[in-house]
């Protein structure tokens, strides 16, 4: 195929994760694929960059937990150069006292750290871990397949089958399950727990990413819907090489299997003549013409922009323009001389995933700040400390450290040229708290503020799944309702990104669906 | 119908004595400040809304015989309905239709932003040509028909019979385009019957028989400008007027004036039912639902249901419920709403429709047409029924059986 075809079988805007699996997929099934992206290099929000010469850290998504095997499989993605640095991490509640909290990595070690700050909490936790899988064991089988739409006739049959899997479940846990999809994750985990660094954590995983707070509504179901994804994926880590590697990996399957990326090419127009998908536009003029796009660019502006509302009926528009959206995060990256010293630290925690959340009152304090357009004087926070499992990384005995401070408001007051210092220090501060000599290990950092990812990655003030992941924008209702089904309503428009089902993170999912979307329906056809 | 002539001129007589009630005397004007809203009045606090012609439609009336019609009071029966249906069919009748709800829509995208709201493309229409518009869902179900005027090359008028701004709205994402409710500030008359010609050139209008079906054009009536169009839901010869609100009752005092010299009267909303019945006229809201207001998905009726296929477009770009159109266009439509002639008037609106022993329908409108001596009917009905060979009955209140047969529309036909 030359380099200068414009004509293909299928082509994919963006070449993030999913657009990359859904390239992957199309490819293998024999099409003529190209992926067009904006950016310089692949990956979108999963890219593995130096913060200085020599330190390389995953820019901005730093852990996968919800990546299925099977799309590992499918797309060989070993013999592209995947390898997991670690694909078993721990999560780690950070204790000033160095009375850490360690979960989620074997039961056994979990209650006993528990029972070391409150004996009832560790009993609690067997019957909150229970629960929580009896209801993940219920909506598994829902999230890595297509759903039918809601207004499907097929969507009844659904309903059908998941009102007998609850039923199955007896009249205790049905009821519980009712009393959980609308509660916060604050009720949710005042009803199981004494302690407030547990809760902490835990209200932190829950709303992490999303414009949210523990005593958000809402919120308990999407700690059900995480621990979900992640019991599809093969357990949480990083690939050798960043989050980048997987992408990269995902980009040579997909060229291996004779798929183009061009980059720097970004799309704005997807051109539709007589109802019907003819191809894009670039911005220097170049069509591409297919008779399939699938857009992993978000369906707000997929649908309204590149597409243009004209070529919709005026519901599907209703729907797509009232996609919420919402929340911004900051992620700082720091090269360090040496590991900082965390009190009572092992190896396993060491190498897991460091949660700062003393109590739920610290994290919904964060939250209403960036409401308010203000920082937060207790910052909470997820680290990584990635060269821990990937020694290369960083030159030897030395580590990168990768940060995600949630709830931090797109327009800062004051903006952002005055408050990133105050706000660096302040998230520095608040871990030295826990590694008190930090901050002389620090040799270079890069703070990405949610106006630079929005530079960078085009995630600024919107979340980080092109659609909030609440309750009423998951399952058939994701996109919106009317397009579960990955088609967008123009005949030949697949949307292919994580604003579709199952949604946020590193799944691949959607890329995944949608591409067997795109090839069910020429096959119908 | 001799005696009804008689009677029309003896009424005649007594509406000229009237015309100096005590409602606005000899001399003095009414006083339009009782119908306004105070300035403290939340906008709501209406539920009965006036039209700008209240006064003066309420100093005709002789029976205090009022109706409701999208929150406005409007009058049912000015006189009798023997006497304005008279009127109506053999000279001229005049009533106000100010209620309508009046878009108007403008700007660089309105042709597109037409042509997707629509089932049929508006590109074509000229300026100062109208045409029926019909309306439908994301489910291909009718939302309203309307009428459609293009007044410029980037400047329509949409009247509809109840107000669907909020659709009309939210349609508009994503095209150049404004949309205002211009209902308040456009007042509608309506001018219907054989005579209507003469009642406008006695107004003093040149040549209004030069306007052809559905074209409008601007004229002045006693110096007040007025738009005047060929439409109308009653057959025959009709016009509408349309005018600022402030001079609306001139114009219709004019008309009434200079039209008793040819017999022209009042007509109630009685007998403009009776009339768009003889035309064959559905109404949202009496013979269907809005696909809006059905509660029950299955009310909610398509164009083909409703036998306005020849109102869709179905191979263009996108239109609302153009995909759901298309497959009920494959699969047939359930429901045909048809008209039935039937000897006795004792069946009422929601009466059952039988093919023999079955039900396949009801009756949606019924009047007696005193034209054609029969009562008429709209009835929807199961479409598989139509290719029946038993002939239609429909069931009286008593439970008998009457024949009711299947007549195409309109019933009255006008040379
Ligand atoms: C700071 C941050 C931290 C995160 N951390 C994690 C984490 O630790 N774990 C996790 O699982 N998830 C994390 N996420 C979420 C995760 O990154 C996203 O859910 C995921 O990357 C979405 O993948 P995608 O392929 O659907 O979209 P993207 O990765 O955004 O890819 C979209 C691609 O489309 C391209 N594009 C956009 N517009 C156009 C156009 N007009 N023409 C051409 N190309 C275009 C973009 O350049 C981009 O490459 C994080 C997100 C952020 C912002």
């Amino acid at each position: 195929m030359s380099d200068d075809a414009l004509q293909y079988d299928a082509i994919v805007i963006g070449a993030g994760h999913n657009g990359l699996v859904a390239a992957g997929y199309l490819a293998k099934a024999g099409k003529n694929v190209v992926v067009l992206d904006s950016a310089e290099a692949v990956g979108g929000a999963a890219q593995t960059a130096e913060i200085s010469p020599d330190y390389q850290v995953s820019t901005a998504a730093h852990l996968v937990s919800g990546f299925p095997r099977q799309i590992e499989k499918d797309l060989k993605l070993s013999k592209h150069g995947l390898a997991w640095a670690t694909n078993d991490m721990a999560t780690v509640a950070l204790d000033r006292d160095g009375k850490h909290i360690m979960l989620s990595s074997s039961r056994k070690s979990d209650i006993a750290t528990l029972t070391a700050h409150a004996a009832q909490d560790a009993d609690a936790w067997k019957a909150f871990e229970g629960r929580v899988g009896k209801y993940v064991k219920l909506l598994k089988p829902l999230l890595d397949k297509r759903l039918p739409d809601v207004s499907a006739e097929a969507a009844t049959k659904a309903a059908a089958m998941l009102a007998l899997r609850l039923e199955k479940m007896g009249p205790a846990d049905l009821r519980a399950f009712l009393q959980l999809v609308p509660s916060s994750v604050a009720s949710l985990l005042d009803r199981s727990f004494e302690g407030d660094l547990i809760k902490g954590a835990l209200s932190l995983e829950a709303t992490l990413g999303a414009h949210a707070g523990p005593h958000t509504p809402g919120t308990a179901f999407s700690y059900v819907y995480k621990k979900t994804q992640e019991a599809i994926g093969q357990g949480m880590g990083y690939p050798v090489g960043g989050t980048g590697a997987l992408t990269e990996a995902l980009a040579s399957a997909a060229e291996g299997l004779g798929a183009r990326i061009r980059l720097e090419s970004p799309v704005i127009e997807i051109i539709i003549e007589e109802g019907r998908i003819k191809g894009v536009r670039l911005a220097d003029g170049t069509v591409f013409e297919a008779p399939i796009v699938l857009s992993s660019v978000d369906p707000k502006t997929t649908c309204l922009d590149l597409v243009g509302a004209r070529h919709f009926e005026t519901p599907a528009v209703t729907h797509v323009s009232r996609i919420k959206m919402k929340g911004a995060t900051a992620k700082i990256n720091l090269a360090l001389e040496g590991l900082p010293t965390f009190a009572n630290f092992s190896d396993r925690e060491y190498g897991g995933r460091l949660l700062i959340a003393p109590d739920m009152g610290t994290v919904e304090r964060s939250f209403t700040a960036a409401k308010r357009g203000e920082l937060t004087l207790d910052p909470v926070m997820e680290l990584v400390i990635p060269s821990y499992h990937d020694p290369r990384l960083a030159p030897m005995g030395h580590h990168v450290m990768s940060i995600i401070v949630p709830n931090v408001p797109f327009d800062v007051d004051g903006g952002w040229d005055t408050q990133k210092d105050p706000f660096v220090k302040r998230v520095i501060d608040t871990i030295s708290d826990y590694a008190p000599d930090l901050s002389d290990k620090i040799i270079a950092g890069e703070v990405l503020t949610p106006p630079e990812l929005e530079d960078r990655f085009g995630w600024g003030n919107r979340g980080w799944h092109q659609g909030n992941m609440s309750f009423d924008q998951l399952l058939s209702f994701r996109p919106a309702p009317g397009m579960a089904h990955y088609e967008a309503g123009v005949s030949g428009l697949y949307l292919c990104g994580v604003g579709t089902h199952p949604g946020g993170g590193l799944t691949g999912l959607p890329g995944k669906l949608s591409a067997e979307a795109a090839l069910a329906a020429e096959k119908v056809s | 119908m001799t005696e009804d002539v008689t009677e029309h001129s003896v009424s005649e007589e007594v509406t000229d004595v009237s015309r100096d009630s005590p409602l606005n005397g000899p001399g003095v004007p009414p006083d339009p400040a009782w119908f306004e809203q105070a300035a403290d009045e939340a906008p709501y606090a209406r539920h009965v809304l006036t039209t700008p012609l209240h006064l003066d439609v309420a100093d005709e009336s002789r029976t205090n015989s009022w109706t409701a019609w999208a929150g406005y009071t409007v009058a049912d029966v000015y006189t009798s309905i023997e006497q304005e249906y008279d009127a109506l069919r053999t000279r001229a009748g005049l009533s106000d239709i100010s209620p309508l709800t009046k878009v108007r829509l403008s700007g660089e995208d309105v042709v597109p932003y037409l042509d997707r709201l629509l089932t049929r493309p508006v590109g074509n229409l000229e300026p100062n040509q109208s045409t029926r518009a019909v309306l439908c869902d994301g489910n291909g179900c009718v939302i309203a028909e309307g009428v459609l005027f293009r007044l410029g090359d980037e400047e329509f008028r949409l009247v509809l019979r109840s107000s669907h701004l909020d659709w009309l709205r939210q349609s508009a994402l994503g095209f150049d385009i404004q949309l205002e409710d211009v209902s308040g500030t456009i007042a509608g008359l309506s001018l219907a019957g054989p005579m209507a010609d003469s009642v406008l050139r006695l107004a003093g209008m040149e040549k209004p028989a030069a306007l052809a079906k559905h074209q409008g054009v601007w004229v002045e009536l006693g110096g007040m400008p007025v738009y005047l169009s060929r439409t109308g839901m009653m057959g025959g010869l009709e016009y509408e007027l349309w005018c600022d609100p402030a001079d609306a009752s001139i114009v219709w005092r004019r008309l009434l004036g200079v039209g008793q010299k040819v017999g022209l009267r009042p007509v109630g909303s009685a007998v403009r039912n009776i009339a768009r019945l003889e035309n064959g006229v559905a109404l949202e809201g009496v013979d269907y639902l809005s696909a809006f207001t059905a509660v029950d998905p299955s009310d909610a009726l398509s164009p083909y249901d409703l036998c306005l296929g020849g109102c869709v477009d179905l191979d263009r770009s996108v239109f609302n419920g153009q995909a759901a159109l298309r497959k009920t266009a494959e699969s047939g439509s359930r429901n045909a709403l048809v008209g039935f002639e039937l000897d006795l008037a004792d069946a009422g609106v929601g009466g059952p429709i039988c093919n023999g022993d079955k039900q396949v329908g009801r009756i949606t409108s019924l009047a007696w047409s005193p034209t054609l001596q029969c009562t008429i009917a709209l009835g929807l009905v199961r479409a598989s029924a139509l290719g029946a060979s038993d002939g239609f009955t429909i069931k009286t209140q008593t439970g008998e059986n009457i024949p009711a047969k299947l007549t195409k529309r309109p019933f009255l036909r006008f040379s």
